[in-house]
């Protein structure tokens, strides 16, 4: 089961590797307004989490869903439930 | 001098009449859909099983109260229960109207109103989706109301409904398709059998044949547009063969799997729009594409948006070492209004290139030599003419730009429902497609668009989409800004620029609070932010903002304030200094 520093740790090599952004990543970033990430940017890091942590994120999700951390926090509810 | 006009060859006769006839005689063929999922993991279904199970659907459909005629949104992500529902309907007799699943940990309510509305504009009488995308569909579907409500699919093929499989004439409608998945203005576009069927002949005429190698498709892209749908399913369908279908999302996430994919079946065939090709060059990995072959793919169609010659040259030197033929890779121009495709470049070593000055061309229309490369796309395909015309709809000279109009077997019937934009679009036959072009050795160059439309990787957006993202934004002079596909220099394809009159309350972070409101509200990141003095915007007699005029001398550079706030030109000169910082392009 995936902790929150798990999925951080997977977030900031998608970032790295696939956004290839050069900022570092910090939980409370923003994901639209810090991180910029446009619809593309979004689809890749939630398919990107979805694989790893074969969980599913819909859009349902995006309701209150702004930071980075908000993000680790769920992709861990939703192994949790998965599990 | 002679006349813009181009004539394809002559069209060879449809080989099916209708979707539902080519599927009955698919059905004998051994061949079928192979699904692959993220992890490579495969599910074929033969077109026999494809045949069956729509059989099973249309039965269920029609016991629903479906009708023939009746049209039936379907919302699903690629996979076997779209095939149930996009068959199905067409068996009850029906027309299938295919629409946006929704995007993960994309905006809601914009994908509720989006969805209600297209729902409604078709007259839909019923949703079919699956499980999970039909639990955040609640909404939308609460808000059209069809008549006939929204339904799993599965539950439907399961039901145990006799099978049904109705005759249906070629000048039925075969499918309605979206030009623009916006809730601003969209144009449910209305296309027969006999155009479907059309626009497959045309395909298989241009389609190169390689001796004792059976063609084979692959595809990523979304079924709910042309390219995907005509392009690539019904095209399987009408000359049987295999077909791989990846999803989008998975394509985005990871472009190597389309690459793979492609090698590992030996494909022949797939299409993309241009920043899928720029997309596989800057994002795959060398590791990804061990033991990678792509010397079996015959036909790689560069479609839907502006091609960079740029990408097409790095795409060709990044993956020729892995087989990748530079004759494969074939520029394309279309629109959903003419079913798919309009023209097609012939296979070259390299794409056919037009240099000329861009300020020339922006400002009066001529083409002159300079330093934009604009890439041709070719001859019209069977079947269709072309012809540049002006604004009072005379056709113009070789080498004068001027509107694309195109006639032929596969453009549309109309817009569904909205008799007035139809006969705007259409005229004795003539489809005014609102891009700009020019012919030049015989070959059609598309160079701009007359209509306010903005193509983003391959989907189309309104200006109003972004205009309406900024209301209320402080700073922003209330209705003052306009939203513009360019080209900007060193891109890639084209890219959004909102040029914003300055407001009350305007702080030195306004072009950043601009971009984070757009792509907040749309899931589109702007290129560019330029900031205007109040008035700089060019308007109409009736004060409406004149968007493709502003495009227009922006591009030009004589985009400049009107004379009576000049003596703004100190303060202005500050403001636009402060702004300059905040002015950061992001390179996507």
């Amino acid at each position: 089961m995936p902790n929150e520093a798990d999925v951080l740790e997977t977030i900031r090599t998608i970032a790295r590797a696939e956004l290839e952004l050069e900022r570092p990543v910090q939980p409370g970033d923003d994901l639209l307004a810090d991180l910029g990430l446009d619809s593309l940017g979004l689809t890749i890091l939630a398919v990107g989490l979805e694989n790893r942590f074969r969980v599913k994120l819909s859009q349902e999700d995006a309701v209150g869903l702004r930071t980075v951390g908000d993000l680790a926090k769920l992709v861990v509810r939703r192994s949790e439930a998965a599990a | 001098m002679s006349a813009s006009r181009l004539l394809g060859s002559t069209q060879p006769p449809p080989r099916h009449a209708s979707i539902p006839e080519a599927l009955r005689r698919a059905a004998e063929h051994p061949s079928g859909l192979t699904f692959v999922d993220a992890a490579e993991s495969e599910e074929t279904l033969l077109w026999s099983e494809v045949h069956a199970r729509a059989r099973a659907t249309a039965g269920a459909l029609r016991h629903l109260g479906v009708h023939p005629g009746d049209r039936v949104a379907i919302v699903l992500p690629t996979s076997p229960d779209f095939m149930d529902a996009f068959f199905g309907t067409l068996l009850a007799g029906a027309v299938p109207v295919p629409l946006y699943p929704p995007v993960r940990l994309g905006r809601l309510e914009e994908y509720h109103r989006t969805t209600a509305r297209m729902v409604q504009l078709s007259g839909a009488v019923c949703v079919l989706t699956d499980g999970l995308v039909g639990k955040l569909l609640g909404e939308a579907v609460a808000e059209a109301r069809p008549r006939l409500g929204c339904h799993r699919v599965s539950t439907l093929r399961e039901a145990g409904e006799a099978p049904v499989e109705l005759p249906v004439p070629p000048e039925a409608l075969a499918a309605v398709q979206f030009s623009s998945g916006s809730t601003v203005d969209p144009k449910p576009v209305a296309l027969s059998h006999a155009n479907v069927m059309a626009q497959v002949e045309t395909i298989r005429a241009l389609m190169p044949v390689r001796e004792g190698v059976r063609p084979l498709g692959v595809s990523w892209l979304p079924l709910y547009h042309d390219m995907g749908l005509i392009g690539c399913l019904v095209n399987a369908v009408a000359y049987p063969g295999p077909l791989v279908l990846l999803r989008p999302e998975q394509f985005l996430a990871r472009p190597a799997l389309w690459l793979r994919a492609l090698s590992r079946h030996r494909g022949t065939l797939s299409a993309a729009p241009n920043f899928a090709y720029a997309l596989c060059v800057r994002r795959i990995r060398e590791e990804e594409l061990r033991g990678v072959d792509l010397s079996s793919w015959a036909l790689a169609l560069n479609g839907a948006e502006s091609i960079s010659a740029e990408v097409a040259r790095r795409f060709v030197e990044r993956f020729a070492p892995y087989g990748f033929d530079a004759r494969a890779l074939v520029p394309a121009y279309g629109l959903a209004e003419a079913s798919l495709a309009v023209t097609f470049a012939p296979s070259r070593p390299a794409l056919r290139t037009v240099t000329v000055d861009a300020t020339a061309l922006a400002a009066d229309g001529r083409v002159r030599p300079g330093d934009r490369t604009l890439v041709s796309v070719g001859r019209p395909v069977p079947g269709a003419e072309v012809e540049i015309r002006d604004e009072t709809g005379r056709v113009v000279p070789l080498g004068t730009v001027g509107r694309i109009h195109v006639r032929g077997p596969s453009v549309m019937v109309g817009y569904l429902g909205q008799p007035e934009a139809t006969r705007t679009a259409l005229v004795d036959g003539w489809l005014d497609t609102g891009d700009l072009g020019f012919v030049t050795d015989g070959e059609l160059v598309v160079c701009g668009r007359a209509k306010d439309v903005i193509i983003l990787r391959g989907a189309n957006h309104v200006p109003q989409e972004f205009e309406e993202a900024l209301e209320g934004l402080e700073g922003v002079r209330a209705g003052c800004a306009v939203a513009l596909g360019a080209i900007p220099a060193g891109a890639e394809g084209e890219q959004l620029v909102l040029l914003v009159e300055l407001g009350a309350g305007t702080r030195a972070d306004l072009a950043d609070r601009v971009r984070t409101r757009v792509l907040e509200r749309t899931g589109i990141r702007p290129h560019g932010v330029e900031l205007l003095l109040p008035g700089t915007l060019p308007r109409t007699s009736s004060g409406k903002l004149r968007r493709r005029e502003a495009l227009r001398r922006w591009q030009s550079g004589t985009l400049t304030p009107p004379r009576k706030v000049r003596w703004l030109g100190l303060a202005g000169a500050m403001v636009k200094s402060a702004m300059a910082f905040a002015r950061l392009d992001h390179e996507t």
